[in-house]
């Protein structure tokens, strides 16, 4: 966190992990200091700054290839039709803002799911794309998470999910909290099936996805500087016009008040899984 | 411009709605379980950190059947609204709530919940204690109750706050109330990045409780004794509630 707010000045860049010469197709700069990296070294890095250690968002699509064993991966197609119950509009219709959110991203949902191994151990894997929608839990998000759940039941394998939300979908309302209980439904039945099932919190990760399945977990591990809560810091600054405390909902402050039971650097993250997965389920 | 004046009245009409929901007129938990059950024993604390009065519960008997009541209390009075925070409870009244649900289990009596919120308590104290962990908790352990759960949507059921008590084999509703994934004004902030415009948001959220009933979440719609339902005398309401909780017991 120091490190974070003092960026260093005049360092040269740490060694990323490949330093071989790279045919660039353009540049990214890291969000909290600004140094600029080629866009596939910074991938390489994990999307983790060298400089400032900040861990930067990273799409579904890439978290599953981090995670899993190299050519484990099996992505798993659950269709599942658009419900609009409200009609909602907000500015554009809700049907319209998701077809953006397919096209922007390439996902069908905010959830991918996988059937993979992590350090050779079977697990499936749910994650949470934040660029689409905001990571937002609808009816169909929803639908995919317990599926995949009942799935890992039914084929004996360990769930893992990476949650970054922003929390229930607005535009689908009460049918988006009904997610909550759909989700946790999931969650119970992972439970019964005497399966482990870790979560993995990433920056952000609030409202009803916390409060559901990212807090049901048996192991909750956290990303560094991740902010995870119920509700938003604006929220409540705006409620009670208290002034928020220094590092407030990140997460080595969940950290420091019990809520999760490990910070992890991105790039300790599939060591930490599989450690965990092997002594909770032996083979 | 018909269009135009369409839209403000749908917008002043969801938020009649949500008045109406939060109309301080309308019974309280408190008011059902002194009204509906007898020889209630109130049981307090979360035995973690505190107790939270937003939540209350306790033994009870509704008719000849022992069931545990817990409720939402909003407070009646600027005193027992202060008392009670408006009936938005802070992580301890979950905690509570889940305990007793637990004792419930132990002893075999059905659960019976009152839901009446806005929302979970958003606040520093809140977040540091595990609002989200406590709601997840709740959640769960209503799902792998093994005895009976009940809950009863008495006038607004506002986000996980309210689903944390909600997630029960058979779901009322009284008339009139309210069912929202978020309070419009939260909403409004979210979407909007305004909370102000909350009644633009109410009237996108659909929040009657009907619209619950609709998606299943809500099973059964009870109808209130009187047509304006806003009398003091809570005996009105306590009739048709005791005979919808014995029938769902």
């Amino acid at each position: 966190m120091t490190a974070r707010r003092q960026p260093p000045a005049r360092r040269l860049p740490a060694p990323g992990p490949q330093l071989r010469p790279l045919v660039s197709t353009g540049t990214v700069s890291c969000p909290a200091c600004s140094r600029r990296y080629v866009v596939e070294r910074y991938a390489a890095a994990f999307n983790v700054c060298a400089g400032c250690g900040h861990h930067g968002a990273v799409p579904a699509r890439q978290r599953i290839t981090q995670l899993a064993d190299h050519g484990s991966l099996e992505l798993m197609r659950i269709e599942v039709g658009d419900r609009d119950p409200l009609r909602f509009d907000d500015g554009a219709p809700y049907p319209q803002r998701l077809a953006r959110a397919r096209e922007r991203t390439g996902l069908s949902e905010a959830f991918l799911v996988a059937r993979a191994s992590i350090g050779q151990a079977p697990v499936l894997l749910a994650c949470m794309d934040f660029g689409f929608l905001g990571g937002s839990l609808g009816s169909a998000a929803g639908e995919i998470f317990a599926q995949a759940c009942e799935a890992a039941a039914v084929e004996r394998r360990a769930l893992v999910a990476v949650c970054t939300s922003g929390g229930a979908r607005m535009q689908e309302g009460i049918a988006s909290l009904a997610q909550m209980a759909r989700c946790s439904a999931g969650v119970a039945a992972v439970g019964q099936a005497r399966l482990p099932y870790l979560s993995v919190l990433g920056d952000p990760c609030f409202g009803g996805v916390t409060a559901s399945f990212a807090a049901q977990a048996d192991v909750i591990l956290a990303e560094p500087g991740a902010r995870i809560g119920f509700a938003g810091g604006r929220v409540i600054e705006q409620a009670t016009h208290d002034r928020l405390p220094e590092g407030f909902q990140r997460a080595e402050f969940l950290l420091a008040h019990g809520m999760v039971d490990a910070v992890v650097a991105r790039r300790h993250l599939p060591r930490t899984l599989a450690t965990l997965l092997h002594m909770y389920m032996p083979a | 411009m018909s269009s135009t004046t369409e839209t403000a009245e749908r917008e002043a009409a969801a938020l009649a709605a949500v008045e109406l929901a939060r109309n301080p007129e309308r019974p309280r938990a408190l008011q059902v379980i002194t009204t509906a059950f007898d020889q209630w024993t109130e049981l307090r604390g979360d035995r973690l950190f505190g107790d939270d009065r937003a939540v209350v519960g306790g033994p009870a008997r509704l008719g000849s059947q022992a069931v545990m009541v817990i409720g939402q209390e909003k407070g009646t009075d600027a005193m027992s609204r202060a008392l009670h925070n408006f009936g938005m409870p802070h992580p301890e009244g979950y905690r509570k709530a889940t305990r007793l649900m637990r004792q419930a289990e132990k002893f075999s009596l059905p659960v019976v919940c009152l839901v009446d919120t806005p929302a979970a308590y958003a606040g520093i104290g809140a977040e540091e204690r595990g609002q989200a962990w406590a709601i997840a908790d709740s959640l769960l352990c209503m799902l792998g109750l093994r005895t009976p759960t009940i809950s009863v949507i008495l006038s607004e059921g506002g986000s996980g706050g309210a689903l944390a008590l909600a997630l029960a084999d058979r779901v009322l509703a009284l008339e009139n109330a309210v069912y929202t994934v978020a309070p419009p004004e939260t909403c409004a902030a979210i979407l909007y990045r305004d909370a102000g415009q909350r009644a633009r948001a109410a009237a996108a959220l659909r929040p009657g409780v009907d619209t619950a009933y609709e998606i299943g979440l809500v099973d059964e719609l009870i109808p209130r004794a009187s047509r304006c339902g806003h009398s003091r005398d809570s005996r009105r309401v306590a009739p048709p509630s005791r005979r919808a909780l014995c029938r769902a017991c």
